[in-house]
């Protein structure tokens, strides 16, 4: 493989091709062609990235243990948690609604943040690993799948709704919530896949390792 | 913190022109010359010049969810009941309650997210669409850009669908109170997924292909 090609860079947006080697770390390129943001050269590749998707995970097991809601109406207690919202839809007729809804809030978050704390722990430690290949390539084809944020948007849609018929009590859940969605948001702003995998294939020492 | 790359600002090269294409996941680019695809040699993903049959597939998507958007909007989205009546709301019967109920900033995040952004990134990518049938060399940036946003914001539509979800699995208190999600809510869906289907099907760079080629 040609050395050279690891610094070119193609616009996705508008095919330019342009070359990001000096670029200076800490800078966010924009393609000089159409103004889409290029290419970011974080500060720190792996250790930042690496912290707030640990941060991501932890807050990510918090938010599905306990309760996001619950609800006191007439005197009968109710509450819900990620996984059982989308196991009540299903169980009450609506079993595609409710694939939809745990896909997109449950399975493709933790799926993309767990397959990727796989890989940046692989790289940091600089091993080899089963699997970390394909694991990068599906979780970068389903981050845009995962949808907490609108989710938590949601929740507060929900809350407003039910005030009128019960007392709500946010859960646990929902704090670890707004903390994901905040550790996501900033690790999703310092991802660059691009560097990402050049990481990668310096591990592998240039080589193929699967 | 904005850096724009300077160097040969004055001839921007194509990378298609150059016998180079970038792959989608890991963003290698690689000399695909003569051929019409390859497989990435680092992360195995498939490469093309543009995205496979970009603008069939992206039409047949945005069709699709224009007829989804319609039921979605028309069918009752969540079915309240309770003692032996039920009510169903549509999405508009649920604006105009908090309308009603003086939450105009909640009616608002519900209209936008539900009704507006829905229909303004079905138009917006019909509108790219046509403009690159009809190979138009105006506002490429501008045009672009709309691209990046409308790509971006689809997934917000979705907030409605978690709503009913939400109440769906916390209401179920047999007989004395109840809510069950109605069509419109597997239409909602499918609508906003076949949307962001159709986004990932356009490819943006045919906005600055046509005019070179002339």
């Amino acid at each position: 493989m040609d050395e050279n090609n690891k610094t070119l860079i193609v616009c996705h947006a508008c095919d330019a091709l342009q070359d990001v080697s000096h670029i200076p770390k800490g800078n966010i390129a924009s393609c000089i062609c159409c103004d889409v943001r290029l290419f970011k050269n974080t500060k720190s590749t792996i250790e930042s990235p690496l912290a707030i998707l640990i941060a991501c995970a932890i807050f990510f097991v918090i938010a599905n243990i306990y309760p996001l809601l619950q609800l006191n109406i007439a005197g009968i207690e109710r509450e819900t948690t990620l996984i059982e919202t989308a196991y009540m839809l299903f169980t009450e007729g609506s079993p595609v609604l409710a694939i939809v809804v745990g896909l997109t809030s449950f399975v493709f978050p933790g799926f993309c943040v767990f397959s990727l704390l796989y890989v940046y722990l692989a790289i940091y430690f600089k091993k080899n690993g089963y699997f970390i290949r394909p694991l990068l390539v599906w979780s970068s084809r389903l981050l845009p799948w995962s949808m907490m944020d609108v989710y938590l948007l949601a929740i507060l849609v929900a809350v407003v709704k039910l005030l009128s018929l019960a007392s709500v009590i946010l859960g646990i859940g929902f704090s670890a919530m707004i903390f994901f969605v905040i550790f996501y948001a900033a690790f999703i702003s310092s991802i660059e896949m691009h560097v990402l995998w050049t990481k990668l294939d310096e591990n592998c020492g240039g080589a193929q390792c699967e | 913190m904005k850096t724009v790359v300077e160097r040969s600002v004055n001839k921007i090269i194509r990378a298609k022109n150059a016998g180079l294409a970038s792959c989608h996941v890991c963003d290698l680019v690689i000399a695909l010359n003569n051929k019409e695809a390859a497989n990435c040699p680092r992360c195995n993903s498939k490469i093309h010049y543009r995205k496979h049959d970009s603008l069939n597939r992206a039409w047949a998507f945005l069709i699709s969810a224009f007829i989804m958007y319609i039921p979605a909007n028309t069918e009752a989205i969540m079915i309240t009941g309770g003692l032996g009546q039920e009510s169903s709301d549509t999405i508009i019967s649920g604006i105009i309650y908090f309308i009603a109920t003086g939450d105009w900033p909640l009616a608002l995040v519900i209209f936008s997210a539900s009704v507006l952004l829905p229909l303004l990134k079905i138009i917006s990518i019909g509108y790219l669409l046509i403009m690159v049938h009809r190979g138009s060399e105006l506002r490429k940036k501008e045009k672009t850009r709309l691209y990046v946003t409308a790509e971006l914001i689809g997934k917000w539509s979705m907030v409605d669908v978690f709503v009913v979800a939400l109440l769906t699995s916390l209401i179920q208190l047999g007989e004395l109170s109840y809510i069950t999600p109605g069509p419109a809510g597997l239409a909602f869906a499918i609508m906003v997924v076949l949307t962001m289907f159709s986004a990932m099907a356009f490819d943006p760079k045919l906005l600055w292909d046509e005019s070179e080629e002339k």
